[in-house]
């Protein structure tokens, strides 16, 4: 009893303590933070009095910000509007001169001189140019650094270029010459006026170029997700699970399984992890060929043309001194993202770094930008496919103008088309061709294209649309001009002896209008290897698959006549002058390698090829083989491209209902089945 | 509970302890106390207990519950004012920090370990509390705080950047005002900073300047000793601005909150070109002049007025001659507004004339525009040097009209989104900071430039670059199953012979069934493997499951046997020339119902498709990830919820994120499984219709717009029905069942 009471008596006094206790104890803890509110607040205060506080700037100041006499620039100090005479180019655009090479030159010097010479920009004389390029040879010894130029003129309006680090770069007096550098340091590079390159491997090709390496838009499962670019050239995957850093000394017990690969092979990997170091450059366009995504620790120089390219789509720039962080970052990318990133490195490598001749023509249409000013180049241009260099700002600088940007931005292309026909040689007025393109519903003009040696009949047939008679000079390439009497986003081109029913011409332009990038035609060549010849050959035999449509009968978009006429090299251009079915090869060339896709065949019905007129010397011939001549053309063109572009399809597209066992009332296009 | 384990002679004698807390409970189940008690004794203590806890829970409630009320009064209630915060005497030889280090980045200069802790990908920012600096003779260092840089904190400290912590900060804003150099000592100022309590050279301090540079040679960046702090500064050159370190902000001006300005369309305008400052150098007066000369009523060159009317003051009023003009509103009848370096080159008519919608043309050689790090300048203004003054006139008329119009468009965006407040300003220098610490988690070139109408309209397909995937890579064929064993069998076999299948993978949805014996399914020439879900749902078929290896996947249902090898094949080839699209069979169309005003499922014999069914349809992989993670709003469990239209939100998905039409292969056949035929065909397919007609509704309204396109087209092979021998095509066997 006693030792219970004294129990209770002891659970009181522990309960009244425990009560005490928990009152003084909340307190003591909370002591602190209550201090602190009495003294600041969370967050900055609300000042009873802040309606009372004064303007930054006394009222009037922002007006009278004394006036200031102009400045001369500083010394050293260059920026584009100072050290850069744009007035010289007014008119004629950008003109380039490039100076010839004094003595024996190694191979990257020649391609770059080459590369500059092939540029529409240039001009053999150096008067009339408003820029000067000067070539730095890597192996130009020391002394030797200061040619006699004659227009040197302190640099102005010059580029000295170097695609290598040339010693001379160094010593060179530069003066007021801007400065294209392969991996500059950001410490010299002054952004807007200097030109960043890449850093380029010895053996680059000089046009065409090394093939991006990426098949597939998604990573392949069990990829390993990081490659490291390893100092000596090379690269290191590391397997997926591992928890230290792989960049740095300290952590080198645990990187999980990994392998490392000599030098010249490309990284299979999610990501590449390149340091900052200016020789790591290199890895950078090896990263980008193989679409694995560069991840840049801290880099030290400057990205290539990153006065242009947005890097932050295509590439992760990451801080070297938070390993972790980072690697979780990556480790975490939302699939969207890697997606997205993969893909736009690899465009941008096929865009502007797979070739010499790609890296100096960017870097020429980056001063081009620089000087034409308003007109530059959009910032969407640049950065989706297919590129400034394919996208001309001379045609427009409003994207929606030209056939890749609709998803973008949202638009679509005109309803309607031209139909071009172009009369050769000895062609007769085609007045059923003309009736059954106007008769088609989304017609909006006809223009005719006359270049026979006869003179055209001055009665034209009553259309429903206007017709317009274009004078040709007899040259095949004439059809592809950019007339300016092309109203319309969609051309249809036709030669005068093609044979077109009207629902024919409809249905196509339907097609067309979902695909307004590509070529769509009624009549297909194949291109194919040939062992035997150790060549290309092309045929224009029924087969099941194909990759030329014929321009006698196409829609394609007006944008691709100015490119025709202004991105193609001369050379290819008189070529096909030559022989006319070569003209049909280079602008299915010229679209395949635009579009990286193959043209789109839509029906065309049996019953054309024996109404068809008895074929005319020198015109393209209709599904009948190529003269053995032009079979040659192919293979220059691919030559002269670098690379084979076209692509094969195996697929025609058809009405929805073609052919169906329903009652033809119930289709739209049931002249396609039947004449 | 760490002492939970002692027992109750433990407890006694500790009791005197403070460790005893909660013990309590505990104590009065104790084995060795109960047994020992009478049962009186025990409601005695059962009621000493009862008390003990009830003020155990009262206490609780005290120290808890009014602390918040009192936290939060304290907050709002307090009154405080700026005169009465602390007085800071800085002896005249405390130390000046160095001058600004001109070759400073973000990786030599910035302590990136301190963001470290920052979860989110989102840095963390420490306001110093407000103090008043005096020198040593009690002079005030500057005037404590301008209202605009109150404005600034205060967006600071309301945003998610904001932390009152200062060991868990990454970047920290002083409270010393420094926007105007003209109202600060420089040298006091600069001691002021260096005494911050973690200022350590000034690394990763952000200071604020608009006004840099004072008379006579007007520096372009603050002028204030910074060391390595970061400048986020209006006027800056390219020679003081230091790439990628600094940010570039503008001069905010003070009208945007005076005056009210409602956007006004783009369009050609009543003047051409507007120069509407005031205090410009006599040389540009005789250019604007001669420009003015030259080509008469579409240039308007404003100055002063000499004769102010009353009531107005000087900074809203500009004057051409006799003619006096109301400042800003005058801007907004201007196509091209000037806006000329004066002694700075930072000016606040730059922030005015965007959001007059005119179109700036800069003339400040070497000026560093307002956030060009991440603002794309060209898309909203027009950079001419200055020795080019005179030519403006013909520079800004070759810009073709279209042009022009969008850029009135952008620069009021411009306006809006960076321009209009403190506010804005000050959280789009934290964003372009915070973009270059955590750059993976950057906002994209369109966020910051795309006005929302753009961006609204636009679509950026998720797989853009042109590829033709190999076809050694095969496809993998998704079978989704519930108990049709037989049907699944032969759908099975079939599939099996086609060339490119690399993958067949069983979605088994029964769980109240096992699949069948291993021994039992059909032996087939590629791995079969049978995936077993945990819920009988519709999304299971759409799932990225490990096992797909292969972009391509063929969905299939276990009752479509009706499809010839050749067509499967030619659909896989199809898909690689179109792996951005859904390529399927069966296809379907939505249309718009006039009478009910709503969309509506059409499955008849149409000219037209804009859906296919997934009942048999190649696509990306990507698509399953999307479905599965991406889909908008609460589509994935409503169509898991009616069992129905998990296509039909496949066909949206798809078409949303791509912008493109579906693909339809090969001719139509009747689409039915045998079985079907025993039940009433005709009622089942209308109640069928109106679901289906109700889920694209339903899709629609989700989506927020109609994202399927209708084409006219389907593909087939390249000599399908043409007079050619059969044995020489590819795929024969098309249209045949």
């Amino acid at each position: 009893m006693q030792s219970w009471r004294r129990k209770s008596l002891w659970l009181a006094l522990s309960a009244s303590w425990l009560l005490i206790l928990l009152r003084v104890f909340p307190v003591l803890r909370l002591a602190e933070p209550a201090r602190r509110q009495a003294g600041a607040p969370q967050g900055w205060p609300r000042w009873l009095d802040a309606e009372l506080l004064q303007s930054f700037s006394q009222p009037g100041e922002l007006l009278e910000d004394g006036p200031q006499p102009p400045q001369a620039p500083r010394g050293g100090s260059c920026y584009r509007g100072a050290c850069f005479d744009a007035s010289r180019c007014r008119g004629g655009g950008l003109k380039v001169f490039v100076y010839p090479a004094v003595g024996p030159i190694s191979e990257t010097p020649r391609k770059v001189l080459t590369s500059i010479e092939g540029s529409r920009y240039h001009t053999a004389s150096a008067a009339e140019a408003c820029l000067l390029i000067l070539v730095l040879s890597p192996d130009t010894p020391a002394g030797e650094c200061h040619p006699e130029l004659p227009q040197w003129d302190g640099g102005k309006n010059h580029l000295v270029l170097s695609l290598h680090p040339a010693p001379c770069l160094r010593i060179f007096q530069l003066g007021q010459a801007m400065v294209a550098e392969a991996s500059p340091t950001m410490d010299t590079f002054r952004p807007g006026f200097d030109v960043a390159l890449p850093l380029l491997p010895e053996a680059h090709p000089l046009r065409g170029g090394a093939l991006g390496q990426l098949q597939q838009h998604s990573p392949l499962p069990g990829v390993a997700l990081i490659a490291m670019a390893e100092e000596r050239g090379g690269w290191r995957t590391v397997g997926t699970n591992f928890s230290a850093c792989p960049w740095d000394g300290r952590c080198e017990q645990d990187h999980g399984p990994k392998q490392t690969h000599p030098r010249a092979t490309l990284p299979n990997a999610t990501f590449c992890l390149i340091p900052g170091r200016n020789p790591d450059a290199l890895h950078f366009l090896q990263a980008l060929q193989a679409g694995c995504i560069p991840v840049l620790l801290s880099p030290r120089w400057e990205l290539p043309f990153s006065e242009v390219i947005d890097w932050t789509k295509a590439a992760v720039v990451a801080d070297e001194r938070l390993p972790l962080q980072v690697l979780a970052a990556l480790q975490e990318m939302p699939l969207t993202r890697v997606l997205a990133l993969r893909q736009q490195a690899q465009f941008l490598w096929d865009a502007y770094f797979s070739s010499v001749e790609k890296v100096i023509h960017t870097t020429l249409e980056i001063i081009q930008d620089r000087v034409s000013g308003a007109s530059a180049h959009p910032s969407l241009l640049w950065n989706s496919p297919p590129g400034a260099l394919l996208a001309l700002s001379t045609f427009s600088t409003s994207p929606s103008d030209f056939p890749f940007y609709h998803l973008q931005q949202g638009s679509r292309p005109l309803g309607r088309f031209s139909a071009l026909i172009w009369v050769g040689a000895l062609g007769q007025p085609p007045l059923k061709l003309i009736q059954a393109v106007a008769g088609a519903q989304h017609c909006a003009q006809i223009l005719v294209l006359w270049s026979s040696k006869k003179p055209p009949p001055p009665r034209w047939p009553e259309t429903a649309v206007p017709l317009t008679v274009l004078d040709g000079h007899r040259k095949a390439s004439d059809r592809f001009l950019p007339y300016s009497a092309i109203s319309t986003d969609a051309i249809l081109s036709l030669d005068a002896h093609s044979s077109l029913s009207t629902s024919e011409v409809d249905f196509a332009f339907m097609v067309w209008q979902s695909f307004p990038e590509r070529m769509v035609g009624f009549l297909t060549w194949s291109h194919f290897w040939d062992e035997t010849q150790g060549g290309w050959g092309y045929t224009g035999e029924r087969a099941n698959e194909f990759s030329m449509v014929l321009t006698s009968a196409a829609f394609y978009h007006r944008y691709y006549h100015t490119l025709f006429t202004h991105s193609l090299p001369k050379a290819l251009r008189t070529l096909a002058d030559e022989s006319p079915p070569c003209v049909e090869v280079l602008m299915n060339f010229l679209v395949a390698a635009v579009t990286k896709l193959p043209p789109i065949k839509v029906p065309y019905g049996p019953w054309h090829q024996e109404a068809k007129p008895p074929l005319v010397p020198g015109s393209p011939r209709l599904r009948s083989e190529p003269r053995p001549a032009a079979q040659d053309c192919i293979n220059q063109m691919a030559a002269g491209f670098g690379h084979m572009p076209l692509v094969s399809s195996r697929l025609r597209l058809d009405p929805v209902l073609f052919k169906d066992p329903v009652s033809v009332l119930r289709k739209k296009y049931r002249s396609l089945e039947k004449p | 509970m760490p002492r939970a384990g002692l027992d109750a002679q433990e407890c006694e004698e500790e009791a005197v302890g403070v460790i005893m807390c909660a013990s309590v409970k505990y104590n009065i189940r104790g084995p060795a106390l109960i047994p020992r008690m009478k049962t009186k004794h025990r409601i005695y203590y059962i009621t000493l207990f009862s008390i003990v806890l009830l003020g155990l829970i009262a206490t609780g409630m005290f120290q808890f519950w009014p602390h918040s009320i009192e936290s939060s009064g304290d907050w709002s209630v307090e009154k405080r004012s700026v005169r009465d915060v602390p007085l800071v005497r800085l002896p005249a030889d405390s130390p000046v920090p160095e001058r600004g280090d001109l070759s400073c980045r973000m990786h030599t200069c910035f302590d990136v370990y301190r963001c470290g802790f920052n979860p989110k990908n989102k840095i963390k920012v420490y306001i110093y509390p407000l103090k008043k600096y005096v020198g040593e003779a009690g002079v005030p260092v500057s005037s404590t705080i301008s209202r605009e840089y109150n404005e600034l904190l205060t967006a600071i400290s309301d945003s998610d950047y904001y932390t009152d912590d200062v060991t868990r900060a990454c970047l920290f804003v002083p409270s010393i005002d420094l926007l105007n150099q003209n109202s600060l000592r420089v040298k006091e100022t600069a001691q002021a900073l260096a005494q911050l309590s973690r200022w350590d050279r000034g690394t990763n301090h952000l200071l604020f300047n608009m006004l840099p540079g004072g008379p006579p040679d007007y520096n372009t960046a603050l002028d204030v000793p910074r060391d390595r702090a970061l400048l986020a500064g209006g006027g800056f050159s390219t020679w003081t601005y230091r790439q990628g370190y600094d940010v570039s902000i503008p001069v905010y001006s003070p009208l945007s909150a005076e005056v009210d300005l409602p956007e006004k369309g783009p369009g050609p305008r009543r003047y051409f070109l507007l120069s509407s400052q005031v205090a410009l150098h006599p040389e540009y007066r005789e250019d604007l002049a001669a420009l003015q000369a030259r080509h008469g009523e579409a240039v308007l060159v404003l100055d002063k007025c000499s004769n102010l009317s009353e009531g107005v003051p000087a900074a809203r009023r500009r004057c051409h001659q006799q003619q006096a003009f109301d400042y800003p509103q005058v801007l907004q009848e201007a196509t091209f507004c000037m806006v000329l370096r004066g002694a700075r080159l930072g000016q606040a008519v730059l922030s005015d004339v965007l959001r007059a919608g005119c179109v700036p043309v800069i003339i400040a050689d070497s000026y560093v525009l307002p956030f060009s790090e991440v603002l794309d300048w060209k898309r909203a203004s027009v950079v001419v040097p200055e020795e080019k003054m005179s030519d403006v006139y013909s520079i800004l008329q070759s810009i073709p009209r279209r042009q022009i119009e969008e850029m009135q468009r952008q620069a009021r965006w411009f306006w809006e989104a960076y321009f209009q407040s403190i506010k804005a300003i000050a959280l789009a220098t934290l964003q372009i900071i915070n973009d270059r610490i955590y750059p993976y988690a950057a906002i994209s070139y369109e966020d910051w430039n795309d006005p929302p109408a753009v961006k609204w309209g636009s679509v950026s397909n998720p797989l853009f670059l042109p590829l033709i995937p190999p076809q050694s890579q095969g496809f993998t064929a998704i079978v989704l199953t519930y108990d049709r064993v037989e049907s699944l069998f032969r759908v099975i076999t079939e599939v099996s012979k086609v060339p490119s299948l690399s993958k067949l993978l069983v979605v088994w949805n029964n769980q109240n069934k096992n699949p069948p014996e291993d021994s039992l399914w059909p032996k087939i020439r590629v791995p079969l493997k049978v995936v077993r879900t945990a819920e009988n749902k519709l999304s299971n078929r759409f799932f990225p499951y490990d096992e797909i290896e292969t972009e391509a996947v063929l969905a299939i249902d276990d009752d479509i046997i009706m499809l010839t090898s050749d067509e499967l094949q030619f659909g896989y080839e199809v898909w690689r020339e179109f792996p951005d699209r859904l390529v399927g069979y069966p296809g379907r169309l939505h249309l718009w119902d006039h009478e009910m005003n709503k969309w509506k499922y059409e499955s008849e014999w149409t000219n037209e498709v804009s859906m296919v069914l997934t009942g048999a349809a190649f696509y990306h992989k990507y698509f399953n990830y999307l479905y599965t993670y991406k889909m908008p709003g609460d589509i994935k469990n409503w169509v898991d919820a009616h069992m129905n239209c998990e296509d039909i939100a496949m066909n949206f998905l798809v078409a949303n994120v791509t912008g493109k039409a579906v693909i339809k292969v090969t001719p139509r056949k009747k689409f039915k499984c045998p079985e079907c035929t025993a039940i009433d065909g005709l009622s089942l397919d209308q109640t069928h219709m109106v679901e289906r007609s109700e889920c694209i509704n339903k899709f629609a309204s989700v989506f927020g717009t109609m994202p399927l396109k209708v084409v006219e087209h389907r593909a087939d092979p390249v000599l399908y029905k043409d007079d050619f021998p059969e044995k020489l095509k590819s795929f024969p066997n098309i249209g045949s069942l």
